[in-house]
């Protein structure tokens, strides 16, 4: 991809968010303004399509800007259809800017969705006739529609008759008719229409006319195109429309159904396909017979002549001709590589016909298909790069612990002025890798406005669904994350909004009846706060009951009566993340789809975050999130306990202690110590781990970490703190992969590979 | 040259007739409209020159050498019937 149009897919993106944005506050609140900037977003962005030669996506934005200028001079409001209709038609740009990204052009069908598109835009234009739009007149029939062939199609039918019969010994099962008007212009941006019509595969039969009658010899501008070019292919639409995809607007493609075919149209009966396909599956596994080297152009010939014949022999002339072809580069080549893909590629095509296939398509692959890869917003450095900076950095950052390890050595070993020396060096070096290790993982760091972002469209479309109205107001959204983490918030935070418009927001009348607005806000949120972001999603709805959290949670037995009636009202609203637990009476389409609030919490600790949830009745909830602003590093303390060191991840970490054996008390076979008002259980981390604890003195006070973790609180008996790190964690691989307990590994400064305890999972 | 005239006085296309043979073949034809035309050694005929081929009515000597047009639209000229 060019820088120019690695320009565009960036900058295409960055119009699409701003006009969605200015399309939905059009909605709300109507300002001059507001049409003034969905205009010029979409001017740029036709413009912008323009340069990088996508004449679908101009068509279509074309359509768009003339709907919008009409909104513009006051000719009609920007009603919710309009609004839709725009915001659709932003849906299609959006797709086709990741296919662009991905294939370096428009899926093949763009030319006639673009046009479709365009219509449905015009279609809301009233007064607007035929005459003012910029398609030509006969594009407005119905496309492709049977009843809607054009006469010239029988004429070019019946003239070309006996020709036709004889290029198509059975009669093909469907055609299609096009017809290509050139611009006047053509000639000058290189175009040559006759090229592009011998690109036709299957040609059945071609006129070529005068669109005008041809003035004088002496008169006559020999640059000017005055050409009307039609023919019938046996080719399906697909295949048509890609190879006149940039000039769409200057043709029609229409089927032919094969009743207006001058042979009897015959369908080619399930049993003869899978006859064919057997004789092309015969072939493969002949050709992939591995160590052949002789006879095997023999081989290769005849497999590629019997495939040739079983395709013509099911009519299949295109795929016929690609099979032939590959064949010949095989032969060439010494190589059946080609043509076994070749023949890969066919049964792949055959796969994917219905059962009662019209074959006119070939064995290309579909160019549509694009992979939904995540895709860059802000950062214009690829991620890998930036990624293999941040594991270098990381390494580095382990390099410098090494060095204070060899310096405590050193103190040991040697002379005090030695080490003095190289701790003075070691400091320098500690300032640096720590600067630039901040400053590596800032390269990572993007606003959440992009993530924001999503967030009108989605609240606005949900709540036209329910038919509720809902104001969003977003705040912080300049507060920075890192990438990784505002990728994987976007699910959750969906979720939190969906949840908010849907079981949050009360209906229209149930509102006024409460005395409150009509229209709803939800309100989202961010603030930095340290090395935390704060995330807060609030809306003034009905709440939640905590009566109704009690006796749902009593029917999903989620908790027994007992503890229920344990639980502060706070407390029992905070159930609502736990597994299994949905407030709303029906699983709706909205919110329905399986996914509860647990999902939400698991998704959000994952990333080392927090969910937590406020709510009163009558007056709204907020949920709110408490996440780290990176994830590339984690701040561990090491301990050791049995013999043996481990990490402990601080955030997990509330307290270190050390209680005197009088202030523990044991319950049943468990140790236990009161803390904070609580009671804490004591648990061994060297028993835990199955390694063998040391002999305690009974008089001895005992050496305690406090951990709280998914609202439970536990302390891990240890024998020493050793250390505090910042680390950089590394997934458990290999054969560990699987081990469960651990959140990953770490090199020490003496080169000792560290297990990093996954606190959560180990808690009994 | 890829359009030429020939001793006799006809007009030869000869080899791959691009855009910018179009005015060319316009000027000689505008010269000679009765002019013979022979397009047996053009391999390749762009749109423009066609354009100029279908506009004044000359039937050119056949075959035409550009097998794509020989197949599909040799047969149908003159086309300039009309106008």
């Amino acid at each position: 991809m060019s820088a120019l149009e690695e320009q565009f897919v960036t900058e295409a993106r960055e119009l699409i968010l701003q006009a969605t944005d200015n399309l939905i506050a059009l909605e709300r609140d109507g300002g001059p303004e507001r049409v003034d900037s969905v205009f010029r977003a979409f001017h740029t962005l036709k413009g912008s399509a323009g340069v990088v030669e996508l004449p679908a996506m101009s068509i279509m934005l074309h359509a768009a800007e003339d709907l919008l200028d009409s909104v513009r001079h006051g000719t009609h409001g920007a009603g919710a259809e309009i609004v839709d209709a725009a915001l659709a038609c932003l849906d299609q740009v959006s797709r086709w800017v990741d296919n662009f990204e991905a294939a370096g052009a428009l899926p093949s069908r763009a030319g006639e969705d673009g046009r479709a598109m365009a219509e449905r835009l015009r279609s809301l234009l009233p007064g607007r006739t035929g005459e003012q739009s910029v398609l030509p007149a006969p594009d407005r029939l119905k496309e492709g529609g049977r009843g809607a062939l054009p006469e010239w199609v029988s004429h070019l039918i019946a003239a070309e008759r006996d020709a036709m019969t004889s290029r198509m010994p059975d009669g093909p099962m469907l055609a299609t008719a096009i017809s290509y008007e050139p611009l006047a212009g053509c000639f000058y941006n290189g175009d040559d229409p006759l090229q592009l019509m011998q690109q036709l595969p299957d040609l059945l039969a071609f006129h070529i006319e005068p669109r005008e009658p041809f003035v004088p010899l002496a008169d006559i501008d020999p640059y000017t195109c005055n050409l009307r070019l039609r023919a019938i292919s046996a080719a399906n639409r697909d295949e048509i429309a890609s190879i006149f995809r940039l000039v769409p607007d200057q043709i029609q493609i229409f089927g032919v159904p094969p009743e207006a075919l001058p042979a009897a149209a015959k369908h080619i009966t399930p049993s003869e396909l899978s006859l064919v396909q057997k004789v092309i599956e015969a072939q493969c596994e002949l050709l992939r017979v591995p160590g052949r080297t002789d006879g095997l152009a023999g081989c290769v010939g005849a497999a590629a002549r019997v495939a040739e014949n079983a395709l013509r022999h099911g009519r299949h002339l295109h795929l016929a001709d690609t099979v032939g072809r590959a064949g010949a580069l095989a032969l060439a080549q010494h190589d059946a590589g080609p043509l076994l893909s070749a023949l890969e590629a066919t049964l792949a095509a055959f796969a994917s016909f219905p059962s009662t296939m019209v074959p006119d398509g070939d064995g290309r692959p579909n160019t549509t298909a694009t992979s939904e890869r995540p895709t860059d917003r802000v950062l214009r450095v690829s991620e890998a790069k930036i990624e293999a900076l941040v594991n270098l950095t990381g390494e580095l950052v382990v390099a410098r612990n090494a060095l204070s390890y060899s310096i405590r050595q050193f103190d040991k070993d040697l002379g005090r002025e030695v080490a003095r020396s190289i701790q003075r060096d070691r400091d320098a070096i500690d300032r640096l890798v720590t600067e630039l290790h901040s400053t590596v993982l800032q390269l990572r760091m993007v606003p959440v406005a992009q993530l924001f972002g999503s967030f009108p469209r989605l609240v606005r479309d949900v709540a036209r669904q329910l038919h509720k109205k809902v104001e969003l107001v977003t705040h912080g959204e300049t507060a920075e994350v890192d990438k990784t983490i505002m990728d994987r918030l976007f699910e959750p935070m969906v979720h939190l909004v969906r949840n908010a418009v849907d079981h949050g927001v009360e209906d229209p009348e149930q509102r006024r009846a409460a005395g409150k607005s009509e229209a709803a806000t939800i309100s989202i949120a961010a603030s930095r706060s340290g090395d935390r972001l704060l995330v807060e999603v609030t809306d003034d709805g009905r709440g939640i009951d905590p009566a109704v959290v009690r006796r749902t949670a009593s029917e999903k037995l989620i908790l027994s009566p007992e503890e229920l009636t344990a639980l502060t009202d706070e407390e029992v609203v905070d159930l609502v993340f736990a597994a299994g637990f949905s407030t709303a009476s029906s699983v709706s389409d909205i919110s329905g789809r399986g996914i509860g609030m647990d999902v939400v919490r698991t998704a959000i600790e994952q990333i080392g975050g927090r969910v937590s949830l406020e709510s009163k009745v009558g007056i709204g909830t907020t949920v709110r999130l408490d996440l780290p602003t990176t994830i590339a590093m984690s701040r561990i303390m090491v301990v050791e306990a049995g013999g043996q060191s481990f990490g402990i991840a601080m955030d997990s970490v509330s307290e270190t202690v050390r209680v005197k054996p009088d202030r523990v008390s044991t319950i049943k076979n468990n140790d236990g110590f009161v803390f904070r008002d609580r009671v804490v259980p004591i648990i061994s981390l060297a028993e835990l781990m199955n390694l063998p604890g040391h002999k305690r003195d009974a008089a001895q006070s005992r050496l305690l970490v406090v951990m709280e973790t998914a609202g439970r609180s536990a302390a891990f008996e240890i024998d020493a703190i050793r250390d505090r790190l910042d680390v950089v964690l590394k997934p458990m691989q290999g054969l560990l992969a699987g081990a469960r307990g651990y959140a990953g590994t770490t090199l020490l400064g003496n080169g000792q590979v560290l297990l990093v305890l996954d606190v959560k999972e180990i808690l009994p | 040259m890829t359009v030429r005239r020939s001793d006799t006085g006809t007009v030869i296309l000869d080899g791959v007739c691009a855009v910018e043979d179009a005015e060319p073949l316009l000027q000689m034809l505008q010269a000679t409209p009765a002019a013979v035309v022979d397009w047996t050694q053009c391999r390749q005929l762009h749109t423009a020159v066609l354009q100029i081929i279908m506009a004044s009515g000359v039937d050119p000597i056949e075959p035409c050498g550009d097998t794509w047009v020989r197949q599909w639209l040799a047969s149908k000229l003159p086309l300039k019937q009309v106008g």
